[in-house]
C-alpha cells in the first residue's frame, strides 16, 4: 500500500490530519521526513506523506480511522532505533510519531505500577523508577533514546534478560488502537487474569502491524542491591561457556555479556575508555551480580579462582565504584555504536544455550570461508542464548553490494538457525530486514495463522503494511 | 623511598546524594560508598612510581570506620603494599585528619605524601596543606604531573589559566587534581593478594590525637530545584524578558 492508493489528494490527507492533531503537529518538510520515516537500519530511503504528532488516545484512534477511511498506511514511529526496519516508511505512508506523548502518571507505590504513555523514553522511566526507589529493569544501550511504545512492540530485550526478562514481562496492562480503529484496554494492571485470551500478549512484539500502543501500565521491582561486575579475559568460547555454567549455578548473576577482542580493541579506540587490563584475550566476559556482603564477594572470587585453576578464564577485574561499574559496562555497551560507521550487517540470532558453542562455531566457520574478507564482531548476551553477528562493510565494497553479499550469508546462517531450532530475530524483531527469513524460524502454518490474526485486528491492511511478512 | 597514600571512603561519585528530612545531614543509608576519587589517583600515582623503581613501599591509611577498610583493600589491590587504618567512628574534619596523618608520618618516615586534593563529600581542599604546614615538609598541590628526582621532586600543578612547575625537596607532600592519571582496575588476582597484605588498625587515641570536630554542619539542603526553560515568540519577546526579567541587558 502506498499513496498512490489513497482515496483522496494527499493535500487533502494532510488537511485532515490537521484537523485532527492541530496544524503545527503534521510536519512535511524533508528534514522531519527523513528523521521520523526511518530508523537506525539505513538500508532504506525514507519517504513518508507525512509525520504527524498525537497528543492521546483519541488523537490516535482519529488517525487510525482516517487511515481506514483513506486507505492510508500508517508506521508508528518511536525513538526510531530499532534495527530491523520495522519504523521504516519509503512508501508514501504516515508515519505517527509518539514523541509528545510522554507522559507519566498514576504511579502506585502498593502496586508498583505506573502508567506511561508510549512515547515516554526508556530512560525516563528507569529514572522515574529510582526516584520511588524503585527499579524498571529492561536496560540496552539505546535506552536514552527508544521509547516504551517501541519496546513493547517490539518485546526489546537487552542486558539484564538473564535475571529480569523481556520487557513482555514488565507490562501489566496496555491501550491500543486496533487496526480497525477500536480502542482497547487490555489487562488493566492485574497480577493474575486468566479469564480468556490474553490479547495484551498479540500486541506485545506485533512491531505495529495489528495496532497502536498508546498506553501501558509498566511494572517496576525492588532495586537491585550494590551491582558490581567483574570482566574476565577468556581463552576461547568454550571457556565463556563453562564459566557461564559454574557462576549461574552458585550466584544469582544479573548479567551474563561476551565480547571479542576485536570488538574491545574497536570500543577502546573510539571510546577513549580504558582496556580492563593489559592483556589480551581472544573473548571476555562481563558478569553481573549483588554484592550483598563480605561473602557474596568472596562466593564471586572464589568461582573466579576455580574457573582460572580450571584454565577457562586468563584475567578478570571487578568494579570498584559505580564509575567502573559504568565504565565496564560502556566496553559492551558502546560496541553498536562504535561499528556503526562500518555500516555492519547485523544478525540478532539465537538458539538455546546449550548449544550456543557449536552453533557460533559453525556460523563462524562458514563466513570465514566463503566470506574471508568480511570482519566480523561478536557480542551478545550469552546468558540467553543471543548472539549479535555483525559484519563490518570493507570499504572496498559500495553499500548495496555488501548487502547482496551479506543476503546470501544470511541464508548459509539462517540454514544453521533452522536446523539448531533456533530464531532468526532474538531481540530486534523481523521488520523489513527479516521478513524474507520468517520461515527459518516459523513454520507455513504459523505464518498463516499470524496473517489471521492480523486480519482480525487490522481488516483494512493499514497496519504498518510490508512489516514482518508481507 | 617510601611512599604514603591518604585514601578516604566517600560516597560514591556516581550517587545522587538527598539530604535526612530533618536537614542534619545527607543520608547515607544503603548508599554505594567508595574510594574518593582523588586518593585513587593518589595511589595510582604511587603504584606508578613503584612500577618505575622510585617508590620502594607504598603505605595506603585512612581514617574513619571500620568499614574504611574496604577502600584500605582496593588500594591494596592496586598495588600498596600494607594499610593503616586509624579505626573512629568521629567526623573527623580537616584539621583532625591532618593531625593524625602527621602522628603517622612521625611513625612511619616517608620521603613523599601523595594525597587527593580534596575528597568529594566535604570539598574542603585543606588536609594536604594542613599536613604540610604541620609537618614542616614542602607541598605540591594540584599536580598534573610528578616527576622525582634524587631529593627533589618537581610538581606541575594546575593553576588559573596555566601551568606552574614547583620543585619541591624531599620529604614532600603532594596533592593530586584529576589529570594526573588515569587509575586502573584493581584486577581480581590482586585483589585476591591484597587480602594477604598486612593492615593494621590504630585508634587516634593511641596516637595521642584529639578528632573532636570543631566545625558544626548547621543545616544540609538541596540545592534548588532548577526552573524549566521557555519558549520565546520571537526576537523581540526575548530582549524584552532579557531587559525586564532577567535584567541582563
Amino acid at each position: 500500500m502506498s499513496s498512490a492508493n489513497l482515496h483522496s489528494s494527499p493535500e487533502r490527507v494532510i488537511a485532515e490530519l490537521q484537523a485532527i492533531v492541530g496544524e503545527d503537529k503534521v510536519r512535511c518538510d524533508a528534514d522531519t521526513l527523513h528523521s521520523h520515516g526511518r530508523d537506525w537500519t539505513k538500508a532504506w530511503e525514507p519517504a513518508p506523506l507525512a509525520v504527524v504528532f498525537p497528543r492521546s488516545t483519541e488523537h490516535v484512534q482519529a488517525i487510525v480511522k482516517l487511515a481506514n477511511a483513506e486507505q492510508l498506511a500508517v508506521v508508528p514511529s518511536g525513538g526510531r532505533t530499532g534495527l530491523s526496519g520495522g519504523a521504516v516508511a519509503a512508501n508514501g505512508e504516515v508515519v505517527v510519531s509518539f514523541d509528545y506523548m510522554n507522559q507519566l502518571s498514576d504511579f502506585n507505590a502498593i502496586d508498583r505500577t505506573v502508567r506511561c504513555q508510549a512515547g515516554v523514553i526508556t530512560e525516563q522511566l528507569q529514572h522515574f523508577a529510582d526516584e520511588q526507589g524503585l527499579y524498571y529493569p529492561v536496560d540496552f544501550a539505546s535506552a536514552g533514546s527508544s521509547q516504551i511504545g517501541g519496546n513493547i512492540s517490539t518485546n526489546a530485550g537487552g542486558i539484564k534478560v538473564l535475571r529480569w526478562g523481556m520487557t513482555r514481562d514488565w507490562v501489566a496492562g496496555l491501550t491500543v488502537v486496533t487496526g480497525a480503529g477500536d480502542i482497547l484496554e487490555l489487562n488493566n494492571g492485574l497480577l493474575k487474569n486468566n479469564a480468556g485470551y490474553d490479547l495484551r500478549q498479540l500486541f506485545i512484539g506485533a512491531e505495529g502491524t495489528l495496532g497502536l500502543i498508546c498506553e501501558a501500565t509498566m511494572q517496576l521491582t525492588r532495586q537491585p542491591k550494590n551491582l558490581t561486575a567483574f570482566v574476565l579475559g577468556v581463552e576461547n568460547f568454550d571457556g565463556i561457556m563453562n564459566l557461564f555454567n559454574r557462576f549461574q549455578s552458585e550466584m544469582d548473576l544479573t548479567a551474563f555479556e561476551f565480547f571479542s577482542e576485536q570488538a574491545l580493541q574497536k570500543v577502546v579506540e573510539h571510546s577513549k575508555l580504558p582496556r580492563p587490563f593489559e592483556s589480551t584475550c581472544p573473548y571476555y566476559a562481563l558478569l553481573e551480580f549483588e554484592k550483598l556482603n563480605d561473602e557474596t564477594e568472596e562466593q564471586a572470587m572464589a568461582l573466579f579462582e576455580a574457573c582460572v585453576e580450571e584454565g577457562w578464564v586468563l584475567d578478570g577485574v571487578m568494579s570498584q565504584s559505580l564509575e567502573q561499574l559504568k565504565n565496564l559496562w560502556r566496553l559492551r555497551e558502546d560496541i553498536s555504536e562504535t561499528i556503526s560507521r562500518w555500516t555492519p550487517y547485523k544478525n540478532d540470532i539465537s538458539t538455546v544455550i546449550s548449544k550456543v558453542p557449536n552453533f557460533l562455531s559453525e556460523v563462524e566457520n562458514i563466513v570465514n570461508s566463503e566470506y574471508p574478507d568480511f570482519e566480523i564482531i561478536w557480542f551478545g548476551h550469552i546468558g540467553d542464548g543471543n548472539l549479535h553477528l555483525n559484519i563490518l562493510k570493507p570499504d572496498s565494497l559500495d553499500k548495496s553490494e555488501f548487502f547482496e553479499q551479506c543476503g546470501k550469508v544470511s541464508l548459509a546462517v539462517f540454514d544453521i538457525v533452522q536446523r539448531f531450532g533456533g530464531s532468526v530475530s532474538a531481540e530486534h524483531g523481523v521488520g523489513l530486514l527479516k521478513k524474507d527469513y520468517l520461515q527459518y524460524s516459523r513454520s507455513p502454518e504459523e505464518i498463516a495463522l499470524m496473517r489471521h490474526v492480523k486480519q482480525v485486528f487490522d481488516p483494512n491492511g493499514v497496519m504498518n503494511p510490508g512489516k514482518i511478512f508481507d | 623511598m617510601k611512599v604514603l597514600v591518604a585514601v578516604k571512603r566517600v560516597v560514591d561519585y556516581n550517587v545522587k546524594v538527598r539530604p535526612k528530612s530533618d536537614g542534619t545531614d545527607v543520608d547515607l543509608n544503603n548508599v554505594k560508598m567508595a574510594i574518593n576519587p582523588f586518593c585513587e589517583i593518589a595511589v595510582e600515582e604511587a603504584v606508578r612510581l613503584k612500577e618505575k623503581g622510585v617508590a620502594t613501599e607504598i603505605i595506603a591509611v585512612s581514617i574513619g570506620p571500620k568499614v574504611a577498610q574496604e577502600q584500605i583493600r582496593t588500594a591494596l589491590a592496586l598495588g600498596a603494599d600494607r594499610g593503616i587504618l586509624v579505626e573512629t567512628e568521629e567526623d573527623v574534619q580537616p584539621l583532625g585528619i591532618a593531625k593524625v596523618l602527621k602522628a603517622v608520618v612521625d611513625k612511619e618516615q616517608p620521603q613523599l605524601v601523595i594525597m587527593g586534593k580534596q575528597a568529594i563529600d566535604g570539598d574542603n581542599n585543606q588536609t594536604g596543606q594542613m599536613l604540610a604546614a604541620l609537618t614542616g615538609m614542602a607541598q605540591g598541590t594540584f599536580a598534573s604531573e610528578v616527576a622525582v628526582d634524587g631529593d627533589s621532586v618537581a610538581v606541575t600543578r594546575e593553576i588559573d589559566g596555566g601551568l606552574q612547575t614547583v620543585k619541591l625537596a624531599l620529604p614532600a607532600v603532594v596533592t593530586t587534581d584529576l589529570r594526573l592519571n588515569e587509575p586502573r582496575y584493581a584486577s581480581l588476582p590482586n585483589i585476591m593478594k591484597a587480602k594477604k597484605k598486612p593492615l593494621d588498625t590504630l585508634t587516634p587515641d593511641e596516637l595521642g590525637i584529639d578528632v573532636t570536630p570543631r566545625v558544626k554542619t548547621l543545616k544540609v539542603e538541596p540545592p534548588a530545584e532548577r526552573q524549566a526553560g521557555i519558549k520565546v515568540a520571537d526576537v523581540a519577546e526575548l530582549v524584552e524578558k532579557l531587559k525586564n526579567e532577567a535584567k541582563v541587558i
